[in-house]
Formats: structure tokens, sequence, C-alpha cells
């Protein structure tokens, strides 16, 4: 199995303006210090609520955003700096898929051609022969022969997502990342999606960065999941792991805040204060403030690494010491 | 007991340019006084439709009651003028809705805004007639009387520093806590019913958390009756005792929460539950529902679900089935159980 993708030390500054010049006074961290490796074949599920910088990490990897410092890895390669030429054709390998349908197709164009677009760009494909291909893709995704010449704004949500999902298949992409490809439609619609999801992997090989808020999407969809919290990852672990044993607070509060369809469940409900917050204490846990856990002297003080606490999970929590010594230097 | 809120038969249509679209089509709800009763259903099933016509928020022209009735505590709501409807939406009710941020005014203090809704219920509201007729001197008192109780309110919706927080705009706040200041101001009036559309749809997990919790806190401590719409059955599964499903204008299966979950009987209810991603299903073992939602102007005749039902039969797709009791407090409206159970 061999590592896809690879992201070393991301870090993503916005910058905050202000005073009588407009000069740069502060910098927003939208995405601090985060590292994540990605298997080909695998999904990795990257959660965390608004504000938190999964979407950012996301653009980062396109090169839609870039990074302010930290290594993007390819398939071996550091595409974090490569120019404009090497990077269109980087972009047939890496897709997108957006949250909102409606939004991410041009509503001036008909289906034919927003399919047939990417065909013309990397591949010089025309006339008879982008639209073949482009009916061979619309087939696999579920749309039909008629929906040709039609406009994005005569489908239906769900539809639409097709068409994006389509789209992002038409290069032959082997990486695409997801962001919150289902959030904007109703579930019995977005467990179509998933499963087509799940079964374009199975066709086409296909590796996943998983985007979203939702966790019971992501156990569902991803064998691997990421919590982000403020720009930071506080946990990585298999997904069976990160659900029966969460470690960090935070994990295991967002955890008891699924609304799972089931009255008799009966659980532990933590309820975590206030909200998200930019404005932490500068040097230590950004989840300090809202914590429900023991508190540790050094949790206002000193800002916890990301560390093995146990076999492949790594946990940013001072309660959770790592397993050795020898593996604190360099999280996997 | 008598039923507080009655909506019997309501069929709601709406004229656009393409033909009628008929919206509702016999839609029966009843609840009682301290009921938290969840209205599930997905985009376009008329869940919204169906709350908003017990405060008569729907647009008339292009909306049109045709058929039905509906009673508040004994009280025909559609016959009312527009003026009693004003000071009766007032005195009974009170609504949120899903998204904070467009609901408060971006230009006003929460102070300017919170006060401005206690006042209004304390004048248009029964409770209080006229009270501040002929006593223009003492507008300053009654305005510091709606502060003092406009802060109570906030403690109560659990926003913590009211006191101080209520000089502040809308921006200063987050989501959770707008929804709040929201919360607080359908509270203002004391209301019979509480109509909650979507309240947390547009928040974060703990946020969403955070807010149910204080929803259930407020039935507790006020009885308050709620009526809570919303596309996510795991909310309804936290916070509800009876729920209503509704697809494409008519409420489909209603019944106690557990007994829901355990032993849904309508197939749209079943696979609506199956679509949910659950604890135990493992990869490729999620079920959709084929198909989408029907066209409103042109619905399928019958059962508006057996196109896309698994089990549908020839009398589907002729006859709309009605609601039959299938258990205790359980009905269904589905040709797959016979009468007489």
């Amino acid at each position: 199995m061999s590592r896809l993708l690879e992201i070393n030390h991301l870090k993503k500054y916005f910058p905050i303006r202000g005073g009588l010049l407009n000069r740069q006074v502060a910098d927003f961290r939208a995405v601090d210090d985060v590292s994540f490796t990605l298997q080909e074949g695998k999904t990795l599920g990257l959660v965390g609520e608004s504000g938190s910088g999964k979407t950012t990490i996301g653009k980062c990897i396109l090169r839609l955003l870039e990074p302010t410092s930290g290594q993007i890895l390819y398939d071996g390669q550091d595409i974090t700096h490569i120019k404009a030429r090497e990077l269109r054709r980087l972009r047939s390998e890496i897709q997108m898929i957006y949250q909102a349908p409606a939004a991410s197709l041009n509503g001036r164009m008909t289906v034919g051609q927003i399919i047939g677009e990417p065909l013309w760009i990397h591949e010089k494909l025309r006339g008879d022969d982008a639209r073949d291909r482009v009916l061979e893709l619309m087939t696999v995704v579920g749309l039909k022969e008629e929906h040709y010449y039609r406009y994005p704004h005569e489908f239906s949500g769900g539809q639409q997502q097709r068409i994006g999902i389509a789209r992002a298949l038409a290069v032959q992409p082997r990486l695409i990342v997801l962001d919150e490809p289902t959030s904007a439609l109703d579930v019995s619609v977005q467990a179509q999606i998933l499963n087509l999801l799940q079964d374009l992997q199975d066709q086409f090989d296909l590796t996943y960065l998983f985007i979203s808020h939702d966790l019971g999407v992501v156990r569902y969809m991803c064998d691997e999941v990421a919590l982000l919290y403020l720009g930071k990852i506080v946990e990585v672990a298999k997904t069976e792991v990160i659900f029966e044993e969460p470690k960090h607070p935070y994990t295991q509060a967002l955890i008891s805040a699924i609304p799972e369809p089931d009255p008799d469940l009966q659980r532990e409900e933590i309820i975590i204060r206030g909200d998200l917050s930019h404005t932490f204490p500068q040097g230590g846990c950004p989840f300090a403030p809202r914590c429900h856990a023991e508190k540790l002297a050094s949790c206002d003080s000193v800002l916890p690494p990301l560390l093995e606490a146990d076999q492949g999970h790594l946990v940013a929590c001072h309660l959770h010491p790592a397993l050795s010594a020898s593996s604190a230097s360099e999280p996997a | 007991m008598a039923d507080l809120l009655n909506i019997e038969d309501l069929h709601l249509e709406f004229h656009t340019y393409d033909g009628v679209a008929k919206v509702l089509a016999g839609v029966d709800l009843k609840m009682q006084r301290g009921d938290v009763l969840g209205l599930v259903g997905e985009t376009g099933c008329g869940k919204s439709m169906t709350a908003l016509s017990v405060p008569r928020l729907i647009p008339m022209p292009p909306g049109k009651i045709t058929e039905g009735r509906v009673t508040f505590d004994g009280e025909d709501i559609l016959s009312k003028s527009e003026s009693e409807m004003e000071s009766f939406r007032a005195s009974h009710l009170g609504m949120i809705f899903q998204d904070p941020v467009t609901n408060l005014n971006p230009l006003f203090t929460i102070r300017e805004q919170l006060v401005d809704a206690v006042l209004y219920q304390q004048a248009r509201g029964q409770r209080v007639p006229g009270r501040w007729k002929g006593f223009l001197p003492s507008v300053r008192q009654l305005r510091s009387e709606a502060q003092e109780r406009a802060v109570e309110l906030m403690r109560l919706t659990g926003i913590p520093d009211g006191d101080k927080r209520i000089f502040e705009y809308p921006h200063q706040f987050s989501g959770g806590m707008r929804q709040r200041v929201l919360i607080a101001m359908a509270l203002a009036g004391d209301p019979d019913l509480l109509i909650a559309d979507e309240p947390t749809t547009a928040l974060d997990v703990t946020i969403q958390a955070q807010i149910l919790r204080l929803i259930r806190s407020l039935v507790k401590q006020l009885g308050l009756t709620v009526l809570l719409i919303t596309h996510n059955l795991g909310v309804v599964a936290r916070s509800c005792e009876r729920v209503a499903v509704m697809y494409s204008g008519r409420v489909v299966e209603e019944s106690p929460v557990r007994e829901l979950f355990k032993n849904p009987k309508h197939p749209y209810t079943r696979g609506l539950i199956n679509a949910v991603p659950q604890k135990d299903v493992s990869r490729g073992g999620l079920i959709g529902i084929p198909g989408m939602i029907p066209n409103l102007i042109n619905p399928p005749a019958g059962c508006r679900f057996h196109p896309r039902c698994e089990q549908a039969m020839e009398i589907c797709r002729r006859q709309v089935p009605a609601a039959i009791a299938v258990g205790a407090e359980h009905k269904a409206s589905c040709f797959l159980y016979p009468e007489d159970a």
C-alpha cells in the first residue's frame, strides 16, 4: 500500500488588516501545523465544526489556495510550489466535489458541456468522441441519456450532485477531495449519493479525502478519521477506534452529540460549553476553555503535541501521554 | 382533554405560472397541551407549510386554503380577521426559525429588538389589554420594566451576562447565542405553543445539542407545547414524545417516538430510517429510497409514495389511503394494513 498524499506541517494564515494604514496586524490561523497521510484507495475523513479549517486544507491540496508554509507530497512528489504548467497536469489527478451542487455548476451550460469541458481542457477531446465519453460517464453516475442537453436548474439537488461527480470523474482522477458532498441533500438522497461514491471508489480505485461535519456519514464512509479543532488536528485513528474509544475530550463530546435515530440509546451526553472561539489563550490547548475533562496545569500554558497514544492512534491532549518517548518526535 | 391544536383535512394550493401546486393534500394533526410533537419529512413535503398555517403566515395569494379547518383551543383560526390574528399570534404563539442570522436586524441592539418583542406582546396580547394607553409619561417606566423582563428571558434561555450583552449587536453573538435570543423573543409573550421550524439545522452538532437541551428544559420548566419541525430523525428521537412523518403534503404515519423507531409501519418511514447512516451499518449497507420526491403540480394519483414504494399494489395507484390505527396511538396511511386491525 502506498502513500498517495502526505501533508507535512501545513499552515495557512490569512492576514487580519487594521489600523490607520490598513497594515497587517495579526494572522488568522485557519490551518495551523497539520500533518497527515492518505493511503491509496482509502478514505480519510476530515471532521470539524464550521471554522475548523477543513475546507481550507482541501483547497490547499488542490493549490486553489497557496499554503503559508509546509509541504504537500502527492505520490512522492512535492507539489507545494510546482509551476502552473505542471499544476495543470496535476489537476487531472486531483479533483474536487463541492457542497452546494447548484452553485458549483455553471447555469448557462448544458449537462453535456459541463461534463465535457474537462475532457477538452485536459485531453483535447471534442465532438463525437467527447460526447461518447460524456454519455458513458453519465451512465456511470446514474444519469440518463436524455439529460445531455438539459441545464442544471432542471435537476433536483441529488441529480445535480451526480453531475458534479461525473465532471470530477471525467479526467480519471486518482484522488478526489469531497467537500461536504451530501450536507445539502435530504437523507434518502444522501444515502443514494454515498452509495454511488462507494461504488465508484471500488470501480475506479479512487482515494477520497472526505470533508464533513456529520460524524454519522463519516463513520459510514471513512477508513480513517482526523478531527480538527481551530485549525489543528486533535485526534487521528481508524474509524472503528475513534468511535469505540475516543480519547480526546472534544472527540468524546462530538460523538455524544450525534443525534442517533434511536430513542432507547442510553449514553452520557456531554454538552460542551460555549462556542468555537479563535481567541483561546495563546500557548495553551485551543480546546481548554470549553473542555469538560479534568484540567491540568499545563492545559492553559502548553500546547499539547499530536502524539501516538496507542498503536496508530494519535491524540493531542495532555491527558493522554505518548506510548513511548521515542515516538514523540515524528507523528506518522 | 380537549386538543390545543387541531388541524383537520387541510388542503393548501399555490398558484404558480406552471400550474397549481397541491402543497398540502389533507393534513390531519392534533396536539394537546404539553405535547412535544416532531414533524419530520424531506424538502418540499409540506412540513413548514403545515406549521405556518397555524399563525396564518402563508402568503395568500398565491397560496390558497381550499379545504379543511384549523382550530386552536376551540377557536377557528381560518375565519379570524387580520387584526384578530395579530393579537392571537402575540398572546398564544411563539415561533423560531432555521436561520438565526436573517431573523435579527443587524442595525439594532439585542435590547431594542428584545424589548420591542416584550412590549409588543404586552400591548397586543389579551392578558394586558391596552396597558399603556393614556399613560404616556410612564412609557419610560414600561421600557425599563420590559428590559428587566428581557434580561430575565435571556437568563432563562441560557445567555450569560444578559444585563451586559443586551447592549450588543447581533453580529457580536455566535450562531447558537443568536438562536437563544430568538427563543427568548418567542417566549416573550408566554406562548401556549412554540413552533420551532428547523431550529438547529444551521448550527454545528455541539451547538445543536445545547439548543435541544435548552428546548427540553423549557418544556419541563414552563410546560411549553412544542411543534418541532425537522428533517433530522436523530433530533426527533432525542427531543420529542410523538412524531408525525409527512410525505408530499400528507401525514403518512404518526406515533409515539419509541414505537416509530422500533416498529415503523409505513414503507416511507422505514426507508427514511434505513437511509440514516447508523452505528452498525457497514460499508455498502446503507439503503436509500429510489427516485425522488414527486412533482406537486402533477402529483401521482392514489398514494403519492407509490412510484417509489417497493411494496406498491394495484390499489395504491388508484386510491388515497386513509389513516388506519396500526397500534396503540399509532396510525399509518397505507393499504398494507387491514382497515380493522
